[in-house]
């Protein structure tokens, strides 16, 4: 017993010691740095010399080449600093709040307005001194708003807004009536009416569907809320408040909300069942690819998968890959989204117009607050945003810039989606954490409301109901958001 | 006296018949049930346009080669081959050192007498119920203090040092080789190590083939701790590079899934008799 007792008693002490060392050992004074206008004083000075600096991009960059040549062009140009940036040849998802306090994250990432805001919100990404930047004059106000952090009372700019995402609508040009110029356009301007206006994307959807009811003009699924939200945004709904920075006032039902839901009833009743879950997402591709499809709407980034199914359904209607490859980029085209008809009523032929507004997003560039390195970083996010930069980009990518130089000398759909963005036509999405709340709650409403097109007994047959269902949703999100702080 | 009434011959054929009908019946429903999700990932590694979204219900419409191609040639994003060399270092040391390390350990729980080795086998038992994955902050903490993240020793030396936790199976094949032999030896004058290496270890043929496949299968396949200790691109396992392709290489991530699973079915197939009798050799009672 006492032999036992002992040794019992020796391993507890000796597994004691071991923690004690294992956590004696583990260096954390670096895993968290804290924001304060000193801060700031980490772009003072002289610029560090022989460094290496490692560069989060988009994979898309990287495998069409842009990155490659965007690091040649910097390192030659900072080479008597001896500093170099290097691909940091990471998964572009990765967590920087893990990795960063070790050492193993990115210097300088690409990503996502609402990625960065997060890592911004913990405090792992720079607070920059964006106003002295050469390209702060150049991107709107809207775009830097996107990258803004209210972080324990201090204001702070965490990104730099490199380029506009918004939805586009992409339809194919072969699927148009040969006649078109003299059936389909009334104003003359030699763009097809149905892409134009929902009222006549709506309209030659019906006509469609009458004549071969197994393919369809418009399709799209309606329970997306990234594109759902566009409709009612468009008649006075918004996601938060306070230029979508306050949780507590949660818009989706504010304004003429309900037409925009009203609208996503109409849509409905052209296309089918599959509208109301994920399914149109899934395959619209390949069925816009091979034709069932006339028109849908998705962001500019996927446009390759459509010239790759188009292709592949040329391909098999017996054209050598050559011709199809021509063929596919003849006849697929990206545009801006249609307009609205003021009334909300899409079956109203002769209805007023206006623009629609969509949510969108900011991508940019942030830099770690974990980077030993950050005049360096800073030198290299001046340099990537700058104008023969970003024109490059585009030129590889054909990204939509957030510099208005850029946009103006691109024009185009270019020149609109950045005119959309300085308008406010294009609702950035919002970047405070409480947006993890909205998604599941918005697709379930809009997936009910798209699926009333097919009910016998429609549940939304009134404006009214469809403001209460709106109104319901948004109480829902308060709750979600706010039960549990 | 009782009178046993004697089942004709015909029902008694009918019944065996219909037994063995519905035993076949049900084996192939559930083989059917198992291979599907393979067939599927086989066909689908064959899809010409690479997107699981221009699937035509549950198949690709069209077939080609190009998937396997790209997954060779196409590197500048994806390496796979650097990949699939990386998963074999690791797999192949983690195999040679785990093996060695699990073989000692049940051997020494087998074979000696020791004050410890009731309260070891207990702990041992004990903690090997608990899921690997739960003390993964800790090990991530740890790798970064000895500077082992972004290097394949690091997962080496975790999936080698966890190894001798499932000792248990050789153990039991230890158990099995009758202890007259050792005793004959030790009169011989052998030592212990002449006795684990000229005695057990060519008895011990079937186990150490089992030992060794188990230690290089679950590196192999492992997705887990390599996403959590690998973070550059080009120092992945094939686990957590395939799980890195976006959706739109669906085709890819199929032809590299099948690629993979190649090598440790081979092995299988090849070394199956081996691994047969080092499982049941322990279960034996006698």
């Amino acid at each position: 017993m006492k032999i036992k007792t002992i040794a019992l008693a020796t391993c507890l002490v000796m597994l004691f010691c071991l923690a004690a060392l294992a956590v004696t050992a583990c260096d954390f004074s670096d895993l968290r740095q804290f924001y304060s206008t000193e801060t700031f004083t980490k772009f003072d000075g002289e610029i560090e010399r022989n460094v290496t600096i490692r560069v989060l991009e988009n994979d898309t960059a990287i495998s069409v080449g842009y990155f490659d040549e965007l690091l040649d062009a910097f390192n030659e140009a900072y080479a008597e600093y001896g500093i170099t940036a290097v691909d940091a040849n990471m998964d572009s998802y990765t967590d920087l709040a893990l990795d960063g306090p070790f050492g193993y994250g990115p210097d300088v990432l690409y990503q996502a307005n609402d990625v960065l805001m997060e890592f911004a919100a913990d405090k792992h990404v720079l607070p920059l001194p964006a106003e002295e930047m050469e390209c702060y004059q150049y991107i709107p106000e809207a775009a830097w708003d996107a990258y803004e952090a209210n972080i324990e009372g201090g204001i702070y700019t965490c990104g730099v807004p490199v380029n506009i995402q918004a939805p586009m609508l992409y339809y194919r040009k072969d699927l148009l009536p040969e006649d078109w110029e003299t059936t389909y356009d009334d104003n003359a301007n030699g763009i097809p009416d149905m892409v134009e206006s929902w009222n006549a994307l709506y309209r030659y959807s019906q006509k469609i569907r009458s004549e071969t009811p197994d393919k369809y003009g418009y399709m799209k699924s309606l329970s997306d809320s990234y594109f759902a939200l566009g409709y009612l945004f468009s008649y006075g709904g918004y996601v938060f408040g306070d230029n979508n920075t306050n949780a507590r006032d949660i818009g989706i039902a504010a304004g003429q909300a309900e037409i925009g839901a009203r609208i996503i009833q109409q849509l409905a009743s052209v296309m089918n069942m599959e509208t109301v879950d994920d399914s149109i997402t899934l395959n619209s591709y390949s069925r816009l690819g091979d034709g069932t499809y006339f028109a849908t709407m998705t962001t500019p980034d996927v446009y390759t998968m459509f010239i790759r199914e188009m292709e592949a359904d040329y391909t098999r209607r017996g054209y050598s890959a050559s011709e199809a490859a021509a063929m596919a980029e003849e006849n697929l085209v990206m545009t801006d989204v249609p307009t609205l008809p003021v009334n909300g009523d899409l079956e109203d032929d002769d209805a007023e117009q206006m623009g629609m507004t969509v949510m969108g997003g900011v991508n940019g560039y942030a830099i770690s607050s974990y980077t030993k390195a950050p005049k360096a970083c800073l030198a290299f996010v001046e340099f990537a945003t700058s104008y023969e930069m970003v024109m490059l980009r585009n030129e590889y990518l054909g990204i939509a810039p957030a510099r208005s130089d850029v946009a103006a000398e691109l024009g185009g759909l270019s020149e609109r989606l950045f005119e959309k963005l300085d308008a406010g036509e294009i609702v950035v999405m919002p970047s405070i954490s409480a947006v993890g709340q909205l998604w599941d709650p918005l697709a379930t409403m809009f997936g009910d409301i798209a699926e009333d097109a097919f009910r016998d007994e429609p549940k939304y047959p009134t404006l009214e109901a469809l403001k209460r269902e709106l109104q319901d949703t948004a109480d829902g999100i308060y709750s979600a958001i706010f039960t549990l702080q | 006296m009782r009178s046993y009434m004697k089942k004709p011959v015909g029902m008694l054929k009918f019944k065996k018949a219909a037994d063995v009908g519905l035993t076949y019946a049900l084996l192939i429903l559930v083989g059917i049930i198992f291979v599907f999700p393979c067939l599927w990932l086989v066909l689908a590694s064959f899809s010409k346009t690479g997107s699981l979204y221009s699937f035509d219900g549950f198949f690709p419409p069209d077939y080609s080669l190009d998937s396997f191609k790209t997954l060779f040639t196409d590197t500048a994003m994806y390496n796979y081959p650097q990949w699939f060399l990386n998963t074999l270092l690791v797999a192949s040391m983690s195999c040679i050192i785990g093996t060695l390390l699990v073989i000692l350990t049940a051997y020494t729980i087998s074979r000696f007498e020791f004050k410890a080795r009731k309260p070891l086998m207990k702990i041992t038992l004990v903690l090997g119920m608990f899921p690997s994955f739960m003390g993964m902050t800790a090990v991530y903490i740890l790798m970064t203090q000895f500077n082992m993240i972004n290097n394949h020793w690091g997962l080496i030396l975790i999936y080698s040092a966890g190894a001798p936790m499932g000792y248990l199976v050789q153990k039991g094949f230890f158990d099995t080789i009758p202890n007259s032999i050792y005793e004959a030896a030790r009169i011989d004058g052998a030592t212990n190590a002449r006795v684990f290496c000229k005695i057990t270890l060519p008895l011990s043929k079937p186990i150490i083939v089992y030992t060794a496949l188990t230690s290089f299968a679950w590196p192999w396949s492992d997705f887990i701790l390599p996403k959590l200790l690998l973070k550059e691109r080009d120092m992945y396992t094939t686990a957590v590079g395939l799980m890195s392709l976006p959706e739109t290489e669906f085709a890819r991530f199929a032809a590299g899934a099948i690629f993979i699973a190649v090598p440790i079915v081979v092995l299988y197939f090849c070394l199956i008799k081996y691994m047969i009798n080092g499982m049941t050799a322990g279960a034996v009672k006698q």
